[in-house]
Protein backbone atom coordinates (compact mmCIF):
# COMPACT_ATOMS: atom_id res chain seq x y z
CA UNK A 1 0.00 0.00 0.00
CA UNK A 2 2.55 2.25 1.20
CA UNK A 3 4.80 1.40 -2.14
CA UNK A 4 2.02 2.01 -4.28
CA UNK A 5 1.46 5.64 -3.02
CA UNK A 6 4.75 6.63 -3.22
CA UNK A 7 5.23 5.17 -6.90
CA UNK A 8 2.17 7.34 -7.80
CA UNK A 9 2.89 10.69 -6.20
CA UNK A 10 5.76 11.55 -8.45
CA UNK A 11 3.91 10.31 -11.96
CA UNK A 12 1.05 12.23 -10.84
CA UNK A 13 3.13 14.93 -10.58
CA UNK A 14 4.87 14.86 -13.77
CA UNK A 15 1.58 14.22 -15.43
CA UNK A 16 0.38 17.39 -14.15
CA UNK A 17 2.94 19.70 -15.37
CA UNK A 18 3.10 18.39 -18.54
CA UNK A 19 -0.61 19.11 -19.65
CA UNK A 20 -1.05 22.47 -17.94
CA UNK A 21 1.65 25.05 -17.14
CA UNK A 22 -0.21 25.99 -14.17
CA UNK A 23 -1.63 23.19 -11.88
CA UNK A 24 -5.05 23.79 -11.02
CA UNK A 25 -5.54 25.00 -7.54
CA UNK A 26 -8.93 25.23 -6.32
CA UNK A 27 -8.77 28.87 -3.98
CA UNK A 28 -10.17 27.75 -0.86
CA UNK A 29 -11.89 31.24 0.51
CA UNK A 30 -13.07 30.91 4.33
CA UNK A 31 -15.68 33.36 5.58
CA UNK A 32 -13.76 34.41 8.23
CA UNK A 33 -16.30 36.92 10.18
CA UNK A 34 -18.18 34.86 11.81
CA UNK A 35 -14.39 33.65 13.86
CA UNK A 36 -14.10 37.48 13.89
CA UNK A 37 -17.17 38.28 15.53
CA UNK A 38 -16.32 35.34 18.39
CA UNK A 39 -13.06 36.08 18.68
CA UNK A 40 -13.90 40.13 19.25
CA UNK A 41 -16.52 38.81 22.14
CA UNK A 42 -13.88 36.95 23.42
CA UNK A 43 -11.82 40.03 23.52
CA UNK A 44 -14.26 42.74 25.07
CA UNK A 45 -14.76 39.39 27.90
CA UNK A 46 -11.20 39.40 28.33
CA UNK A 47 -10.84 42.80 28.05
CA UNK A 48 -13.58 44.42 30.56
CA UNK A 49 -12.66 41.14 32.87
CA UNK A 50 -9.02 42.31 33.37
CA UNK A 51 -8.93 43.71 37.09
CA UNK A 52 -7.16 47.20 37.18
CA UNK A 53 -8.12 48.12 40.24
CA UNK A 54 -5.75 46.76 42.61
CA UNK A 55 -6.75 47.62 46.54
CA UNK A 56 -5.27 50.65 47.81
CA UNK A 57 -3.45 49.74 51.18
CA UNK A 58 -3.26 51.94 54.26
CA UNK A 59 0.11 51.64 56.06
CA UNK A 60 0.36 51.91 59.82
CA UNK A 61 3.59 52.34 61.89
CA UNK A 62 3.25 51.22 65.30
CA UNK A 63 5.94 51.80 68.27
CA UNK A 64 6.67 48.53 69.48
CA UNK A 65 4.68 47.90 72.92
CA UNK A 66 7.37 47.62 75.28
CA UNK A 67 9.63 51.13 74.41
CA UNK A 68 7.30 53.80 75.84
CA UNK A 69 7.20 57.13 74.13
CA UNK A 70 7.60 60.41 75.85
CA UNK A 71 5.48 62.56 74.76
CA UNK A 72 5.78 66.46 75.91
CA UNK A 73 1.90 67.16 76.43
CA UNK A 74 1.53 70.24 75.13
CA UNK A 75 2.11 68.57 71.25
CA UNK A 76 -0.39 65.66 72.05
CA UNK A 77 -3.63 65.51 70.18
CA UNK A 78 -5.69 63.15 71.22
CA UNK A 79 -8.87 61.85 69.49
CA UNK A 80 -11.66 60.19 70.82
CA UNK A 81 -13.93 58.34 68.78
CA UNK A 82 -17.15 57.14 70.50
CA UNK A 83 -19.37 54.52 68.89
CA UNK A 84 -22.16 57.03 67.94
CA UNK A 85 -19.52 58.38 65.74
CA UNK A 86 -18.85 61.55 67.52
CA UNK A 87 -15.48 62.73 67.67
CA UNK A 88 -14.05 64.24 70.71
CA UNK A 89 -10.72 66.07 70.84
CA UNK A 90 -8.48 67.62 73.55
CA UNK A 91 -4.74 68.95 73.83
CA UNK A 92 -3.09 67.39 76.23
CA UNK A 93 -4.92 67.56 79.49
CA UNK A 94 -7.71 70.05 78.77
CA UNK A 95 -10.99 69.53 78.43
CA UNK A 96 -12.41 67.60 75.43
CA UNK A 97 -14.56 69.45 72.75
CA UNK A 98 -16.81 67.89 70.10
CA UNK A 99 -15.67 67.89 66.69
CA UNK A 100 -18.21 66.88 63.61
CA UNK A 101 -16.78 64.37 60.93
CA UNK A 102 -16.76 67.18 58.16
CA UNK A 103 -14.42 69.71 60.38
CA UNK A 104 -12.40 67.21 61.69
CA UNK A 105 -9.44 67.84 58.35
CA UNK A 106 -9.67 71.62 59.41
CA UNK A 107 -9.05 71.08 62.78
CA UNK A 108 -5.97 69.21 62.39
CA UNK A 109 -4.66 71.35 59.75
CA UNK A 110 -5.02 73.87 61.89
CA UNK A 111 -3.25 71.98 64.76
CA UNK A 112 -0.68 70.70 62.69
CA UNK A 113 0.13 74.16 61.32
CA UNK A 114 0.45 76.01 64.93
CA UNK A 115 2.72 72.81 66.07
CA UNK A 116 4.90 70.70 63.12
CA UNK A 117 5.97 68.57 65.93
CA UNK A 118 2.09 67.60 67.07
CA UNK A 119 1.79 63.60 67.83
CA UNK A 120 -2.21 62.14 67.52
CA UNK A 121 -2.77 59.89 69.86
CA UNK A 122 -6.17 57.65 68.18
CA UNK A 123 -8.70 55.75 71.07
CA UNK A 124 -11.75 54.16 69.04
CA UNK A 125 -14.43 53.10 71.06
CA UNK A 126 -14.95 49.06 70.74
CA UNK A 127 -18.41 49.48 69.53
CA UNK A 128 -17.40 51.77 66.32
CA UNK A 129 -17.10 50.39 63.54
CA UNK A 130 -13.86 49.77 61.53
CA UNK A 131 -14.84 51.90 58.97
CA UNK A 132 -15.05 54.93 61.07
CA UNK A 133 -11.27 54.21 62.14
CA UNK A 134 -10.44 53.87 58.64
CA UNK A 135 -12.24 56.79 57.99
CA UNK A 136 -9.65 58.96 60.77
CA UNK A 137 -6.73 57.56 59.65
CA UNK A 138 -7.56 59.34 56.37
CA UNK A 139 -8.54 62.34 57.27
CA UNK A 140 -4.96 62.22 59.32
CA UNK A 141 -2.95 61.19 56.10
CA UNK A 142 -5.46 63.81 53.91
CA UNK A 143 -4.06 66.44 56.54
CA UNK A 144 -0.70 65.31 56.35
CA UNK A 145 -0.24 64.11 59.72
CA UNK A 146 2.31 61.13 59.39
CA UNK A 147 2.72 61.08 63.39
CA UNK A 148 0.15 58.97 64.90
CA UNK A 149 -0.53 56.57 67.43
CA UNK A 150 -3.72 54.27 68.57
CA UNK A 151 -4.43 53.34 71.96
CA UNK A 152 -7.49 51.37 73.60
CA UNK A 153 -10.28 52.98 74.63
CA UNK A 154 -10.60 52.59 78.46
CA UNK A 155 -13.13 53.63 80.94
CA UNK A 156 -10.78 56.86 82.10
CA UNK A 157 -11.09 57.97 78.80
CA UNK A 158 -15.40 57.78 79.23
CA UNK A 159 -14.94 59.29 82.75
CA UNK A 160 -12.79 61.97 80.89
CA UNK A 161 -15.40 63.22 78.44
CA UNK A 162 -17.89 63.09 81.04
CA UNK A 163 -16.07 65.45 83.61
CA UNK A 164 -14.88 67.71 80.27
CA UNK A 165 -18.50 68.00 79.23
CA UNK A 166 -19.76 68.44 82.74
CA UNK A 167 -17.32 71.12 83.27
CA UNK B 1 -28.47 48.54 -16.88
CA UNK B 2 -26.97 49.65 -13.62
CA UNK B 3 -28.05 46.24 -11.59
CA UNK B 4 -26.10 44.76 -13.60
CA UNK B 5 -22.44 45.64 -12.81
CA UNK B 6 -22.22 44.02 -9.75
CA UNK B 7 -18.51 43.68 -8.34
CA UNK B 8 -18.83 41.07 -4.87
CA UNK B 9 -16.91 42.89 -2.72
CA UNK B 10 -14.58 39.99 -0.26
CA UNK B 11 -12.48 41.69 2.60
CA UNK B 12 -10.00 38.96 3.67
CA UNK B 13 -10.36 38.38 7.33
CA UNK B 14 -6.73 36.97 7.74
CA UNK B 15 -4.60 39.58 9.40
CA UNK B 16 -7.75 40.57 10.94
CA UNK B 17 -7.80 37.34 12.81
CA UNK B 18 -4.11 37.37 13.36
CA UNK B 19 -4.11 40.63 15.33
CA UNK B 20 -7.02 39.98 17.28
CA UNK B 21 -5.51 36.41 18.31
CA UNK B 22 -2.57 38.26 19.15
CA UNK B 23 -4.29 40.87 21.62
CA UNK B 24 -6.79 37.74 22.60
CA UNK B 25 -3.93 35.61 23.63
CA UNK B 26 -2.16 38.89 25.88
CA UNK B 27 -5.38 39.44 27.45
CA UNK B 28 -5.79 35.96 28.29
CA UNK B 29 -2.13 35.53 29.80
CA UNK B 30 -2.89 38.81 31.54
CA UNK B 31 -5.73 38.68 33.33
CA UNK B 32 -5.33 37.53 37.11
CA UNK B 33 -8.44 36.67 38.44
CA UNK B 34 -9.49 38.15 41.86
CA UNK B 35 -7.86 35.61 43.89
CA UNK B 36 -10.30 33.77 46.22
CA UNK B 37 -11.00 34.61 49.21
CA UNK B 38 -12.18 32.44 52.16
CA UNK B 39 -15.13 34.96 53.17
CA UNK B 40 -16.43 37.80 51.22
CA UNK B 41 -16.12 41.35 52.99
CA UNK B 42 -16.71 44.92 51.67
CA UNK B 43 -13.62 47.23 52.57
CA UNK B 44 -13.84 50.65 54.02
CA UNK B 45 -12.55 53.43 51.68
CA UNK B 46 -9.85 55.28 51.56
CA UNK B 47 -8.01 57.92 49.65
CA UNK B 48 -4.60 56.06 50.69
CA UNK B 49 -2.65 55.50 47.14
CA UNK B 50 -0.37 52.63 47.87
CA UNK B 51 -1.34 49.41 46.17
CA UNK B 52 -1.92 46.11 47.24
CA UNK B 53 1.25 44.29 47.17
CA UNK B 54 0.54 41.31 44.87
CA UNK B 55 3.38 38.53 46.35
CA UNK B 56 4.37 37.65 49.63
CA UNK B 57 1.42 39.13 51.83
CA UNK B 58 0.35 37.76 55.08
CA UNK B 59 -3.48 38.52 55.24
CA UNK B 60 -5.60 38.64 58.39
CA UNK B 61 -9.34 38.44 57.53
CA UNK B 62 -11.55 39.91 59.64
CA UNK B 63 -15.14 38.95 58.28
CA UNK B 64 -18.22 41.36 59.35
CA UNK B 65 -19.37 38.40 62.11
CA UNK B 66 -16.20 38.73 63.87
CA UNK B 67 -14.19 35.45 62.49
CA UNK B 68 -10.64 35.35 61.94
CA UNK B 69 -8.29 34.08 58.72
CA UNK B 70 -5.42 34.00 58.18
CA UNK B 71 -3.77 33.83 54.85
CA UNK B 72 -0.77 33.09 52.80
CA UNK B 73 -0.70 34.04 49.07
CA UNK B 74 2.34 31.59 47.85
CA UNK B 75 1.55 28.08 48.00
CA UNK B 76 4.67 26.78 49.54
CA UNK B 77 4.41 28.79 52.48
CA UNK B 78 0.95 27.78 53.00
CA UNK B 79 2.13 24.18 52.41
CA UNK B 80 4.87 24.94 55.46
CA UNK B 81 2.29 26.55 57.94
CA UNK B 82 -0.70 25.27 57.29
CA UNK B 83 -0.07 21.48 56.36
CA UNK B 84 -0.20 20.21 53.13
CA UNK B 85 -4.63 19.76 53.21
CA UNK B 86 -4.69 23.54 53.35
CA UNK B 87 -2.42 23.63 49.49
CA UNK B 88 -5.12 24.97 47.95
CA UNK B 89 -6.82 27.60 50.49
CA UNK B 90 -6.57 30.93 50.50
CA UNK B 91 -6.58 30.98 53.98
CA UNK B 92 -7.36 29.16 57.21
CA UNK B 93 -9.88 29.68 60.03
CA UNK B 94 -7.87 31.15 63.52
CA UNK B 95 -10.10 29.87 66.42
CA UNK B 96 -8.27 32.27 69.07
CA UNK B 97 -5.66 35.28 69.15
CA UNK B 98 -3.15 33.16 70.23
CA UNK B 99 -2.99 30.99 67.48
CA UNK B 100 -3.10 33.51 65.11
CA UNK B 101 -0.02 35.01 67.19
CA UNK B 102 1.46 31.57 66.61
CA UNK B 103 0.85 31.29 63.44
CA UNK B 104 2.42 34.69 62.36
CA UNK B 105 5.34 34.32 64.34
CA UNK B 106 5.91 30.66 62.05
CA UNK B 107 4.68 32.42 59.01
CA UNK B 108 7.21 35.09 59.25
CA UNK B 109 10.22 32.82 60.18
CA UNK B 110 9.94 31.32 57.17
CA UNK B 111 9.39 33.68 54.93
CA UNK B 112 10.81 36.95 56.69
CA UNK B 113 9.31 39.49 53.45
CA UNK B 114 5.73 38.98 54.21
CA UNK B 115 4.29 41.59 54.69
CA UNK B 116 1.17 41.81 57.04
CA UNK B 117 -2.22 43.71 55.75
CA UNK B 118 -5.97 43.17 57.86
CA UNK B 119 -8.66 42.64 55.49
CA UNK B 120 -11.31 44.07 57.49
CA UNK B 121 -14.83 44.20 56.53
CA UNK B 122 -15.93 48.20 57.29
CA UNK B 123 -19.44 46.84 59.91
CA UNK B 124 -16.99 45.18 61.81
CA UNK B 125 -16.56 46.35 65.46
CA UNK B 126 -13.43 48.19 65.70
CA UNK B 127 -12.67 45.77 68.71
CA UNK B 128 -12.20 43.12 66.50
CA UNK B 129 -9.50 44.76 64.74
CA UNK B 130 -8.31 46.24 67.60
CA UNK B 131 -7.61 42.69 69.16
CA UNK B 132 -5.87 41.70 65.71
CA UNK B 133 -3.39 44.63 65.98
CA UNK B 134 -2.34 44.31 70.00
CA UNK B 135 -1.52 40.62 68.23
CA UNK B 136 0.48 42.05 65.79
CA UNK B 137 2.40 44.55 68.32
CA UNK B 138 2.62 41.51 70.72
CA UNK B 139 4.41 39.53 68.00
CA UNK B 140 6.70 42.65 67.20
CA UNK B 141 5.02 43.37 63.99
CA UNK B 142 4.55 47.17 64.15
CA UNK B 143 4.22 47.65 60.30
CA UNK B 144 1.20 46.40 58.90
CA UNK B 145 -1.49 47.77 56.70
CA UNK B 146 -5.21 48.06 56.09
CA UNK B 147 -6.57 47.02 52.85
CA UNK B 148 -9.03 49.74 51.35
CA UNK B 149 -10.85 50.52 48.46
CA UNK B 150 -9.95 53.38 46.36
CA UNK B 151 -12.62 56.38 47.55
CA UNK B 152 -13.55 57.81 43.70
CA UNK B 153 -14.99 61.22 45.74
Amino acid sequence: MAGEVAAAQPKRQRRGSKKAKRPTRVGIRVDLTPMVDVLMLLITFFMLTTVFTTPQTMEINLPPDETPVEVAESSLLTLRVMADQTIYWNMGMEAVQKVAFQDLRLLLEDKLRNNPKLITLIKVQRDATFEMMVNILDELSLAQITRFSMAPFKDVDLRFIEKGLGG
Amino acid sequence: MAGKVRTRIFVDMTPMVDVIMLLLTFFMLTTQFRPPQEAEVTLPSSHSDFKLPESDVMTVLVTSDDRLFLGLDSQNDRVKIFGEENRLKPGILVPDRQTLGNLMVKARLTNPKLRTVIRGDKKVNYGAIEDVISVLQEKNITRFSLVTELDTK
